[in-house]
């Protein structure tokens, strides 16, 4: 059998041997055998060091509540997947590839703590001084601050704020929840002398604060978070394989299916006769012409 | 509910009680929401697209009548993106760009491709693999795309004239993945080639106008030889044709995809399947911290040595300290921001 890897790379992650599996120095059998849980490896894959036991326990934490969210966009997109029956691994992939810039934006707030944690060093602002600044440039902007807010939970995220006081229960207070805390002072208060309802901070505010604050960069713990929310929404597939109607859209069902005819709506250029080929290019010239086809152009 | 709330509140639960929550954990709701009966139920809105038992819609063309008048897949492209029945020399010139675009060699779309067939899956899990492997360096024609816009749009509104327009462009994106222009294509008159047959088939526009003077610029600014690559022309071309940078992205990825599939079918032929644990890297490959015993639970570190920092200058000489471990991402800083050009669909969902 030949076990030469598909990719021939240098790195600094890993190695395997005929005997052994190496993760940043350690042994992950002997990891596992030394009791260390599936967090502290965590730590050792992203930041080469076991923790502190108060940081596995928020980073447990904050795993265990954001693995569920019900319906989101993750959870949608696979149940999407899995009406056409392929490999449940594509449902699953679907699901984590849905957070982007919008759904879970783990990184985007990562990158912009540390963008304004900077500005606050090099310009010698304290983290409140430069918390009310991001705040009025985004809102200057009109930009939405990155972490406040949630569609669904317009009441404030139920994970949210708890997970910022865990973050204080463990002792594990530092620089960015200084500044995350004294966003959404400056948030709130700016919203409210606006005259505007209140918007509470959601799971990313608060969590990858947390993840920030135990050593993980924006972009591991972007990975984390969205990659722990695959396994509920591999469940929500499989509920769907299992028990669910492929394809959606059958009528002998009791509910009206998911892409059921009557689900769909068209607002689009109205019925109209297919040109002849004689007909084409006059026809194809005289539209490019009025642009009204520019309208509808995506 | 009530009940079980009062229970709770009674009990304690961690730190949902604490004050400092916005709200009473202990009155929060139990239970589903009810439907939303002050707006109109979820439909799928499209402009795109309808279909009811009989037939199937797009942009008011039957696709059924389309295909029986003799138009063709590649008609359907111009229909679907962009509402219209195109010229047949626009048919022509993106017949030739899917031609084009369609295989790269073993380049990284077939790579993921054959990596995916190896695990014994199906088809279509390669073919969706390698369409990941368009991104903002690799078959970057959203990135392109919208760059040459903005500037092409700087040479009218702020006056600047293309030849200005293409000169500030390069100055500020040389070494730019996206920029269309390198030594990629030196010894292959492909690239040039697209250009030649958009003028012969009279749909070069603006767009390739203006990327000629994008590469003269960075012909005069580069200093080693570079030339129009296959990015830059086919980004260019597809703008002309009217195709927008993200659907020129969709429909060049897509084109790959079917390349993508001849891979994994040879690679199912000719070559085996990779087992888990059947892969091995060696440790002359590995240049990551010595091998190191793991200590015993109760050892593990103190509090005070967790990665938590009290200023902005300790954070600083963390962040700084863990840029030296590769895969750790301290290293990266990316723009990730809602690309929706508009959110929202207000004219439809009102009762």
């Amino acid at each position: 059998m030949a076990r030469e890897p598909a990719l021939n790379r240098r790195t600094s992650i890993s190695y395997k041997t005929e005997e052994r599996t190496v993760l940043r120095g350690y042994n992950l059998s002997d990891l596992a055998e030394e009791g260390y849980s599936f967090c502290d490896a965590l730590f050792v894959l992203f930041q080469g060091r076991i923790p502190t036991q108060n940081e596995e326990k928020m980073l447990d934490y904050e795993m265990g509540v954001f693995l569920e969210h019900s319906m989101s966009p993750s959870a949608v997109g696979a149940i999407g997947v899995i009406t056409g029956r392929p490999n449940l691994p594509c449902a699953v992939a679907a699901a984590i590839m849905t957070f982007g810039g919008v759904h879970g934006p783990g990184a985007a707030h990562g990158y912009m703590l540390n963008k304004y944690i900077e500005r606050a060093r090099v310009e010698g602002k304290s983290i409140d001084e430069m918390a009310k600044i991001l705040v009025d440039e985004y809102m200057d902007a009109g930009r939405p601050v990155m972490g406040m807010g949630q569609p669904q939970h317009v009441d404030s995220d139920p994970r949210a704020e708890p997970i910022h006081l865990k973050q204080e229960e463990l002792g594990l207070q530092g620089v960015y929840l200084e500044f995350q805390r004294a966003l959404e002072k400056h948030f709130h208060a700016r919203r409210k002398a606006a005259g505007r309802s209140y918007v509470g901070v959601n799971v990313v505010g608060s969590g990858n604060t947390a993840l920030m604050e135990i050593g993980f960069s924006p972009n591991a713990g972007w990975c984390i978070g969205s990659v722990t929310r695959g396994f509920s929404c591999a469940a929500h597939a499989l509920f769907n394989m299992k028990k669910g109607r492929a394809w959606g859209a059958s009528r002998n069902e009791p509910m009206v299916q998911m892409i059921d005819l009557s689900m769909i709506q068209y607002v689009g250029p109205e019925d109209r006769i297919v040109p002849k080929q004689e007909e084409r290019q006059e026809y194809a010239r005289k539209q490019k012409e009025t642009g009204e086809y520019k309208q509808w152009v995506i | 509910m009530g009940d079980l709330n009062a229970e709770k509140r009674a009990r304690g639960i961690g730190n949902l009680g604490d004050p400092k929550n916005p709200y009473d954990y202990f009155e929060r709701e139990y239970g589903t929401v009810p439907p939303d009966g002050k707006r109109a139920p979820f439909r799928w809105v499209s402009e795109v697209a309808y279909k009811n038992v009989h037939r199937i819609v797009a942009r008011g063309y039957d696709t059924t009548e389309l295909m029986e008048e003799g138009y063709g897949v590649v008609d359907t492209l111009f229909v679907d993106y962009q509402a219209r029945i195109p010229l047949v020399e626009e048919t022509q010139m993106l017949n030739y760009l899917m031609i084009l675009a369609l295989e790269d060699g073993l380049s990284m779309p077939a790579a993921i491709s054959r990596l995916v067939a190896r695990s014994k899956t199906f088809l279509t899990q390669a073919c969706g693999a390698s369409i990941l492997a368009f991104g903002h360096a690799y078959g970057a024609y959203s990135a392109f795309g919208n760059r040459l816009e903005t500037y092409l749009k700087k040479a009218g509104d702020e006056g600047l004239g293309p030849e200005a327009a293409a000169e500030l462009l390069v100055r500020e994106n040389l070494n730019d993945e996206a920029l269309g222009v390198s030594n990629l294509m030196l010894n292959d008159p492909a690239a040039r080639r697209v250009f030649a047959r958009a003028d012969k088939l009279g749909v070069a526009g603006e767009h390739i106008a203006f990327m000629r003077h994008v590469v003269a610029a960075a012909q005069r600014q580069s200093p080693e030889p570079v030339d129009l690559d296959m990015l830059g022309a086919i980004g260019a071309a597809m703008l002309d044709l009217g195709f927008s940078p993200e659907a020129t992205w969709a429909i060049m990825a897509v084109t790959r995809a079917y390349a993508a599939g001849a891979h994994y079918i040879e690679e199912v032929e000719r070559e085996g399947t990779t087992r888990l644990g059947e892969e091995l890297t060696s440790p002359d490959r590995y240049d990551g911290p010595p091998e190191r015993p793991v200590p015993p639970l109760k050892d593990r570190p103190q509090p005070s040595e967790a990665a938590v920092c009290q200023t902005s200058e300790q954070w600083k000489k963390r962040f700084e300290e863990m840029k030296g471990l590769q895969g750790s991402g301290f290293s990266l800083i990316e723009e990730i921001e809602d690309p929706s050009k508009k959110s929202g669909i207000k004219k439809v969902g009102k009762l």
